[in-house]
């Protein structure tokens, strides 16, 4: 803790905001890496069969990519070729609120963007010919 | 069936002279006559009840019982009494024994006590509803008697019960006038808030804090409400928050207020975003010079914005009124405000004097007499025409018209001022609730031409003719139009402030209930620049000035509000129905204040939860933006949900989780005596023992005495650890602590310091810091915060100074169970680790069943309680004789010094002075729950309270790294223990 304060003079607390929400229809699926992945997968089986969506959207921020794709493929897999992918990937912007802790009290707080990657995966049955 | 008609047969036959049996011989006849002579006695004892006016269906029975005893007799006897028949009867004994024998039957009939037997002596069949009420459904032989019965009962009653005071029709009570000085009379204890009569309708209220406050719904909504504050938007009336109010040199200020606050406990008032108004702060307030002891409690605080050129402030404090009659001598003794402003002579709220007038006539008076004399005054009264009429209560009503509410210091130059009920205060919690506010509110309109020209008495007239102003107010609007594109209240910056002039929103009140909801639109480019810019940056600050913070622009805008009943006729005369009215008219521009609320901050989880946004409105105004609030389809909370918004947060509730603050320490013990009360409405059998459960204090938490415990051990544990250091061998289990935990003699302690919360924030991020597994994920965040890993040195520097501190802290269960309130908290043991590979709640540790050793005690104290009251004093000694004698053999007991006095005693519950609390069972206790419920955010049991720092860092010491910062959680009324982690979120 010593060694920080003499590299720079004022600390800081990074404090990561929520990602924007986005307005969520029935059939969105947002994937998040904390739900368990069955349950996850669970979800989305149920929209498609039981639920009579003909297409649902899996969305993944970041860590959850993976988990994203991984759900996807699964639902395709267990369907024996009956469901068709789409993705789309994106960049969304997050904030970061830096909060000063010297204790003078005169640094402003700081507020940074940086920008994450998500995926978008469509999940369809393909309409019949 | 069969079995009740039998039981009131033999009821009946009870009463009735013993069956007469015929004896063969001359001796039995005597005997017989002799029979005969008893029987009158034992019947008029017996047969207190039967009525007379009865007296044909009586003999009847009667006739039918003796026949029934002649019957029952010959069965018996098989039919031997042919036989018994006999020979000769003597006829003066046998005449005198019957004669007796009627004659006694004569006067059980005769006799009658009590009166509910009238109807009970009536046949079912006959009985009618009401009879007690109407004499005249009774049969006409027994109306007589009844109504003689009901002058008595009514003689009785009149003379226990108050002379009633004369009641007026209901259509003069509901009179207006009347209606508001019954109004004004009922809140002169108690202050209404604006919205009572609408909570009233719907709320189940409580008084509290010198206020009338709503406590919970009437309706079941437990669930919608939690629904709302996490998807929609959750509303709840603050207004009873007091501000205070603080004018003068900015540096001086600072200098005054810098003494309350202290710096390592995070950011206070001089903290530079909040000083230039663009946020509003929070900080807990300490005593002058008194941190880290000594604390008041919980602020929030708003600077206004900087005018150009003048170092003049003002600063708003927003305190709980609990707190407030600590905090105001404190503000007065560090601003050096001892000067108290008398109120000018002509206060502005003209009813003050209102409520005062009425007191006398709605008393009830004492005698009739003094009715009819107020009665007469009371009409002379209305009459007067220079009486003024009564007045609806506008803020503070009730405080007597002398008081001060200001103060001025000679050398300092600062104000303050007593702003409490001058404002009204909403909360909107969700993260809809920037899309109820831009659809309720509409940023003001300009005046009409016409209008400007002419100078004017109201505000906003005038505040038109300015440019600038006019220019700042469009700003002001932009930024207000750009939250509309907003998806969320979390995705502002935390604590913005936004001032704004609105219309009066009962303008545009839609017609039904809507639900508000963001629309979702492409938004220009333009635009987006700008949400970028708000989200990034919050409101620029020119635009977080509002007109609110002028007096004199509040109280023109609370004087000049159109009634309710004139805005209707407005309504009704525009000409097409329902289409909005225009040109609005100029009195109905209101200044308001939009302060953002920042949701859960602190933790991983659940960020930004609850976020929402605070509304200021000048007093007056409160109904008038409430129920077009309402009318956006927002869910009303009472003072449960904002307990539960916090608990939720896992932020400590004012004044509940304070206990180092005297308004913490005054709701404790007011708990407490409601708790105990609750538990000795129970009958005793049906309690809990706390006894048994090896709970000492179920009511309440004693932390100085925890603290205290958890001092000593330490300092022991030094002692013997230097010991232990020279031969070389650091061995801490907690079973050590354990063992020296039963030595503790709380005699030794020396006058110790009170407790206090640890607030520091570095010892804070240290501590959350060990708390964490070091292991896979919590690895990485240790590194991050590079705290110094905890062994003995790092343990022994921290505790130095905060020996006797407690933590806030929140505890998720691993599995199962559900927290309550007071629950404790203990350190598992070593075994209890392996029970958790098991991942499930039922192999969680027990508590074994203590044993009552108070059980004798109390049954001597029934016993003395039987007793004459004259021999009490000497049973009361014998009682304590004996009570010595468990406590002597027990050696958990010789804590206890000097044993109670058997008044104390309550069956179930340990009596004062407490044992040890942290040796008590079987594990050793950290600490208590202040809050405990299932948390519907985290879909399990979550508790909050405060844990001993002492005795959580032995803990840490002693636990395995993979297993570290466990606790066991027990309710009071339980012996299940059940896993909990432990979270320290800063």
């Amino acid at each position: 803790m010593l060694r920080s304060v003499e590299m720079d003079p004022v600390e800081y607390t990074l404090r990561k905001r929520l990602p924007r929400k986005l307005p969520k229809r029935r059939n969105d699926v947002y994937v998040n890496m904390k739900t368990d992945f069955r349950a996850q997968l669970a979800r989305c089986q149920k929209l498609l069969e039981g639920g009579g969506h003909r297409e649902i959207c899996v969305h993944g921020l970041g860590l959850a990519i993976n988990r994203a794709i991984n759900i996807a493929l699964q639902l395709q897999a267990s369907s024996q070729g009956a469901l068709q992918l789409a993705a789309n990937t994106s960049t969304v912007e997050l904030v970061d609120d830096l909060e000063p802790e010297d204790p003078d009290e005169a640094a402003e707080p700081m507020t940074r963007t940086r920008n994450n990657s998500a995926i978008h995966i469509k999940v369809f049955y393909p309409e019949p010919q | 069936m069969s079995t009740a008609k039998q039981k009131m047969r033999e009821r009946k036959l009870r009463n009735q002279p013993a069956s007469v049996q015929y004896s063969s011989t001359s001796q039995t006849v005597e005997s017989s006559s002799q029979n005969g002579g008893d029987a009158p006695a034992t019947a008029g004892e017996i047969h207190d009840g039967a009525p007379s006016d009865i007296q044909k269906s009586t003999d009847k029975q009667k006739s039918r019982g003796q026949q029934g005893g002649w019957h029952r007799g010959h069965q018996k006897d098989g039919g031997g009494y042919v036989r018994e028949m006999p020979q000769h009867i003597t006829g003066g004994a046998f005449a005198m024994a019957r004669a007796a024998e009627v004659k006694a039957m004569l006067k059980a009939i005769s006799t009658r006590t009590g009166s509910c037997q009238l109807f009970e002596a009536l046949p079912r069949h006959m009985r009618r509803r009401a009879m007690s009420h109407n004499v005249k459904r009774l049969p006409r032989r027994l109306r007589d008697f009844a109504s003689r019965l009901r002058e008595k009962s009514l003689q009785a009653g009149s003379k226990k019960k108050k002379e009633k005071a004369k009641c007026r029709s209901r259509k003069a009570r509901r009179r207006h006038g009347n209606l508001l000085l019954e109004f004004n009379r009922r809140q002169r204890k108690n202050i209404w808030l604006e919205t009572h009569i609408w909570h009233a309708k719907r709320f189940h209220m409580v008084k509290k804090w010198g206020y009338c406050l709503g406590d919970r719904p009437t309706l079941k909504c437990y669930r919608p409400c939690y629904r709302a504050m996490s998807t929609h938007c959750l509303l709840m009336d603050l207004s009873y928050y007091c501000c205070i109010e603080l004018q003068g040199e900015e540096d001086k200020l600072l200098a005054a207020l810098s003494q309350l606050t202290s710096k390592e406990a995070g950011p206070t008032f001089a903290a530079a975003l909040c000083l230039s108004g663009l946020r509003q702060g929070s900080v807990v307030v300490y005593r002058a010079g008194g941190f880290p002891a000594q604390a008041l409690g919980p602020v929030t605080f708003l600077w206004r914005p900087r005018t150009q050129g003048l170092t003049h402030r003002q600063l708003w404090i927003w305190a709980h009124p609990t707190m407030k009659q600590d905090l105001l001598p404190e503000l007065q003794i560090v601003c050096q405000c001892s000067e108290a402003v008398v109120p000018p002579a002509v206060p502005v709220i003209t009813p003050v004097d209102v409520p005062y007038t009425a007191e006398p006539q709605h008393e009830p008076a004492k005698s009739p007499k003094a009715v009819k004399t107020q009665g007469t005054k009371r009409k002379c009264s209305s009459k007067d025409p220079s009486e003024p009429p009564a007045k609806k209560i506008v803020g503070d009503g009730t405080r007597p018209p002398g008081t001060p509410v200001t103060w001025r210091s000679c050398s300092t130059g600062i104000v303050i001022n007593d702003l409490t009920m001058e404002m009204v205060r909403y909360r909107l919690i969700g993260p809809q609730s920037h899309s109820v506010l831009t659809e309720t509110l509409e940023a003001a309109t300009d005046c009409d031409a016409s209008v400007k020209l002419q100078p004017s008495s109201l505000w906003w007239p005038e505040h038109c003719k300015d440019d600038d102003k006019m220019g700042l107010h469009r700003q002001q609007a932009d930024v207000f139009k750009t939250l509309k594109d907003l998806y969320s209240t979390g995705e502002v910056p935390a604590g913005i402030v936004l001032g704004l002039t609105v219309d009066d929103p009962r303008l545009t009140i839609p017609q039904k209930k809507v639900k508000a909801l963001t629309c979702v639109k492409q938004i220009q480019e333009e635009d987006e620049q700008k949400r970028r810019e708000l989200m990034l940056r919050g409101v620029p600050q020119h635009c977080c000035q509002s007109l609110l913070w002028e007096q004199s622009v509040r109280d023109n805008v609370t004087e000049n509000k159109i009634s309710e009943q004139e805005l209707n006729r407005m309504k009704s005369d525009v000409l097409v129905p329902g289409s909005r009215l225009s040109p609005i008219p100029p009195q109905s521009r209101i200044p308001i204040l939009l302060l953002h609320q920042p949701g859960k901050q602190v933790g991983h989880e659940m960020s930004s939860w609850g976020a929402g946004w605070d509304l200021l409105l000048p007093k007056a105004w409160g109904m008038a933006f409430w129920v077009p609030l309402v009318y956006r389809g927002v869910l009303i909370g009472g003072l449960n949900m904002s307990l539960k918004h916090s608990q939720n947060k896992g932020s400590p509730h004012f004044p509940h989780d304070y206990p180092d603050c005297p308004a913490g320490a005054r709701f404790q013990e007011q708990q407490e005596i409601e708790l105990l009360n609750k538990f000795k409405r129970r009958p005793p059998a049906k309690r809990i023992n706390y006894i048994k459960q090896g709970c000492l204090a179920p009511f309440r938490c004693p932390w100085q005495q925890l603290a205290e415990e958890w001092e000593l051990i330490t300092r022991e544990g030094r002692e013997e650890r230097k010991r232990d250091d020279q031969s070389g061998t650091t061995t801490h289990s907690d079973t050590a602590v354990e063992e020296k935990t039963t030595h503790i003699n709380i005699s030794e302690t020396k006058p110790p310091s009170c407790f206090t919360v640890l607030r520091n924030r570095k010892s804070l991020k240290l501590l959350s810091g060990w708390c964490k597994p070091t292991t896979s994920k919590g690895q990485r965040l240790c590194r991050i915060n590079q705290a110094p890993p905890l062994d003995h040195t790092a343990a022994r520097s921290f505790l130095t100074p905060n020996e006797m501190s407690l933590a806030w802290v929140r505890f998720s269960l691993l599995f199962k169970g559900n927290p309550e309130l007071h629950a404790m908290v203990c350190v598992p043991l070593a075994e209890d680790l392996k029970l958790l590979r098991n991942k499930s709640d039922i192999n969680c540790p027990q508590e074994p069943v203590h044993k009552n050793h108070f059980k004798t005690r109390t049954k001597n104290k029934k016993k003395g309680s039987k007793k004459t009251p004259a021999s009490s004093l000497s049973s009361d000694k014998t009682v304590e004789k004996e009570s010595e004698l468990p406590s002597t053999s027990e050696p958990n007991l010789s804590a206890a010094e000097d044993p109670p006095t058997s008044s104390d005693l309550v069956f179930g519950l340990w009596p004062d002075p407490l044992p040890s609390i942290t040796s008590h069972c079987s594990r050793v206790t950290l600490g208590w729950v202040t809050q405990g419920d299932f948390s519907l955010s985290a879909g399990g049991g979550e508790a909050l309270g405060f844990v001993s720092v002492t005795a959580l860092v032995h803990t840490l010491l002693s636990q395995p790294s993979e297993h570290r910062g466990l606790v066991l959680l027990r309710n009071p009324s339980s012996l299940h223990y059940h896993f909990a982690k432990i979270n320290i979120e800063v």
